[in-house]
């Protein structure tokens, strides 16, 4: 059924547009970009009296007249640039907040488009002693109000009454001929006496609220400025940071392990029921080993990623996050950052993709950039399976080094080297470029709230849903290459390996299948181009088993642990057959392990550094509508990414 | 002399009585940062690099250079004209 009419929601940030949505169109939405642009923006539809409505959740913004990019790309659906204009508005006012929310109403209604007006927030407006009569406003607005509050109630039925007569707000005094002065400011001309125009609807809007409400003076105290005092307390402030910091780790590892398992045991249950079903040759070696193992790398670590997002959500769900911006700014703004910069970065530990994204909301385009390159320096959770099965090979689990658990020290090495080479980097850009763009911290810091666990829940589902379906395309094309390139060779050097491993294996009939698989392997297409790169990596101390899994890693991360895994064909018997098998690996001309500690160790530097990231490649290119960032970021940190595993690779064997 | 927001103790309420001209009047006239608002500072973070005010009824983080730009008087409980305190 074709939607009869398409609502689009405009409203000032943090005015409860988002529970609304959630209440409107429950389980239906999705997320999406808005048509033409790449802004995300959540769409759904709900019904009333059987006819079917489409609705979008647009951006929350504070005006029109704006910079920042996230808003412009609203703005610019709103006035129709996306050839999608919305064919009416549900503007969202909250109502503890009247004056600034119809700032934005003022400008919205000389677009003329259609508008219904739901109040959220009644009872914070009621506690601050603000009383609005609906039937007053209804009238100085000219549109359908009414009050909800989506956070307790359940049923909409009285926001789909206002819903299905949207009406042309009335003018508030004077006109202006927004609309041009719109398209001229945004491309990017100055429009002379924005702020006297600001001063004038504000003289408007005072006179509507004078007609409709009534104030009552209460006192000045809430719960939101007793837990700002600790937030922001100067040293209290950094040291309940770095521990929602730590937890958010901690909670990420300790709470995924077990969902880890289950998703492993999944998959063995499956390869063994299908080396049952099909006849063992060619497809079910290729289904079992080629397909299901280069997915099973992956997707076992979706409780992972899952938890991160989830966690951060719910930080800025909160509100804490803006705090966070609020205490971190000095310190940015010292490497060239901003304040705002802190939530895409904490975002980046999850996915360098969306937080490019949300670097939109700063103005400064230096202080953008700067957070925009740093930002795949974060430790992503494509990371996290590399690190995992490294320490895992080269560190036994119980070993501690002085009191710290060998393998998580590691691992938070590796995150801690990603920050303050990022932090490194942004100084030196700040240094590098000298012409400064004026930068901005104006900054709304909303009443804290309860975090809404089934919204966050799903936006983290949502996500997860994204990274599995971009993560598995890419891995299903990579296994079959790769499973093809493993599996068949020039077919003179083909024949040697068969030969000599028949040979071999009359010799040692106990490991006769893995010598016979090692020896294929290296006769095979792989084999010749793993060697063919072992010059370029031997002194960081990989073999070329590894060099074919950093080639194909160049596609994701997370590739790496699916292309080991496939090169080193484990076995369903034994969950763990990867890890092992790698740790049996010995250097036949010194004995040693060969993926030991310092192998480990510079592997993890190398993966920290380098951009092997198609998608953060795209998404740069995109944002900053150029391939010169993200070319040179490649070879840039590629080339830090090199000597960083180089020196660590050679300084730790020299450690015995 | 003229006071601005920055130079308010903490807790300390007034009003605001008009915006410095410049690059930030346009946002902070549309946050809300418009004359005869109430504004109360609230808390700082370390060194005052930035400041947290309550804005009419809503909280607001600005620089102490943003913060700068709002010109204060004092407060004055009834709609009489200004007097000097």
């Amino acid at each position: 059924m074709k939607a009869t009419r398409s609502f689009s929601m405009v409203g000032n940030p943090n005015c409860g547009k988002s529970n609304l949505f959630n209440r409107l169109t429950g389980l239906t939405q999705k997320i999406s970009n808005l048509p033409g642009t790449t802004v995300e923006a959540c769409s759904g539809s709900f019904s009333i009296d059987k006819e079917k409505y489409s609705i979008q959740d647009l951006p929350g913004i504070y005006s029109l007249f704006t910079k920042t990019e996230d808003e412009r790309l609203v703005v610019e659906h709103l006035i129709g640039k996306g050839a999608n204009k919305p064919d009416a508005i549900l503007f969202v006012i909250d109502a503890s907040n009247l004056r600034r929310n119809l700032l934005l109403f003022s400008q919205v209604a000389e677009l003329g488009i259609p508008t219904a007006c739901v109040l959220t927030m009644e009872d914070t407006a009621i506690r601050r002693g603000i009383e609005i009569t609906l039937p007053e406003l209804e009238m100085a607005l000219g549109v359908p109000c009414v009050f909800f509050n989506p956070r307790k109630e359940k049923n909409t039925d009285t926001v789909r009454a206002i819903l299905k007569k949207p009406r042309t707000p009335k003018l508030f005094g004077s006109t202006t001929d927004l609309l041009n002065r719109l398209l001229l400011y945004s491309k990017g001309k100055t429009v002379a006496g924005l702020s006297e125009e600001t001063l004038r609807r504000y003289i408007d809007i005072e006179k509507i609220i004078k007609q409709t409400t009534l104030k009552h003076p209460v006192g000045v105290k809430s719960l939101t400025l007793k837990i700002d005092r600790w937030v922001t307390h100067k040293i209290g402030g950094y040291a309940i940071f770095g521990m929602i910091m730590m937890a958010l780790f901690q909670g990420v590892f300790s709470l995924a392990t077990k969902p880890m398992e289950w998703i492993t045991n999944c998959f063995h249950w499956i390869s063994g029921g299908i080396e049952d079903i099909l006849p063992a040759g060619m497809v079910s070696n290729f289904i079992t080993h080629g397909l299901l193992g280069g997915l099973e790398g992956v997707l076992v670590f979706v409780p992972q990623i899952f938890i991160l997002f989830f966690l951060i959500g719910l930080l800025e769900d909160t509100g804490y996050m803006v705090r966070a911006s609020f205490i971190t700014d000095r310190l940015m703004q010292k490497v060239g950052l901003n304040g705002r910069s802190i939530i895409p970065m904490v975002g980046g530990f999850a996915c360098a993709i969306p937080s490019i994204m949300a670097t939109r909301n700063i103005k400064s385009k230096s202080e953008r950039l700067a957070t925009m390159l740093i930002i795949p320096l974060m430790s992503c959770s494509a990371r996290l399976p590399v690190y995992v099965l490294l320490v895992s090979v080269a560190i036994p689990f119980k070993q501690f080094w002085g009191p710290f658990h060998a393998q998580s020290l590691v691992i938070t090495s590796a995150y801690m080297s990603g920050i303050t080479l990022a932090l490194l980097l942004a100084l030196a850009f700040r240094l590098f470029k000298r012409k400064q763009t004026q930068s901005e911290f104006i900054l709304e810091l909303p009443t804290y709230q309860k975090p809404r666990l089934q919204t966050v829940f799903h936006q983290a589902w949502l996500k997860c849903v994204s990274f599995i379906s971009e993560a598995g395309k890419v891995i299903i094309v990579i296994s079959m290459i790769l499973w093809f390139l493993s599996n068949f060779g020039p077919s003179e050097s083909m024949k040697r390996a068969k030969d000599e491993g028949y040979i071999l294996s009359q010799l040692d009939s106990n490991h006769a299948s893995e010598i016979c698989t090692n020896l294929r392997l290296e006769a095979s297409y792989a084999g010749h181009l793993g060697k063919f790169m072992e010059p370029a990596i031997e002194p960081l101390g990989y073999d070329w088993k590894t060099g074919i899994a950093l080639i194909t890693s160049f596609a994701a991360r997370e590739v790496f642990v699916g292309t080991m895994a496939t090169l080193f064909q484990s076995d369903k018997d034994k969950p763990s057959g990867i890890i092992e098998k790698m740790q049996a690996e010995k250097n036949p001309s010194t004995g040693k392990p060969i993926y030991g500690l310092p192998y480990a160790l510079s592997l993890i530097i190398f993966y920290a550094f380098a951009l092997q990231c198609m998608s953060t490649m795209a998404v740069i290119k995109r944002e900053t509508a150029s391939w010169k960032w993200p070319i040179v970021l490649f070879f840039a940190y590629g080339l830090i990414a090199y000597l960083g595993a180089y020196f660590v690779y050679q300084l730790s064997t020299l450690i015995p | 002399m003229e006071a601005t927001a920055d130079l308010l103790l903490q807790g300390e309420k007034a009003k605001i009585a008009g915006l410095e001209d410049g690059q930030f009047s346009q946002k902070l006239a549309e946050m809300g940062c418009v004359p005869g608002t109430e504004i109360i500072r609230l808390y700082q973070s370390s060194r005052g690099s930035c400041i947290a005010y309550r804005i009419d009824t809503y909280l607001l983080g600005l620089r102490k250079e943003e913060a700068r730009m709002i010109k204060v008087v004092p407060f004055v409980p009834d709609p009489l004209p200004e007097n000097t305190v």
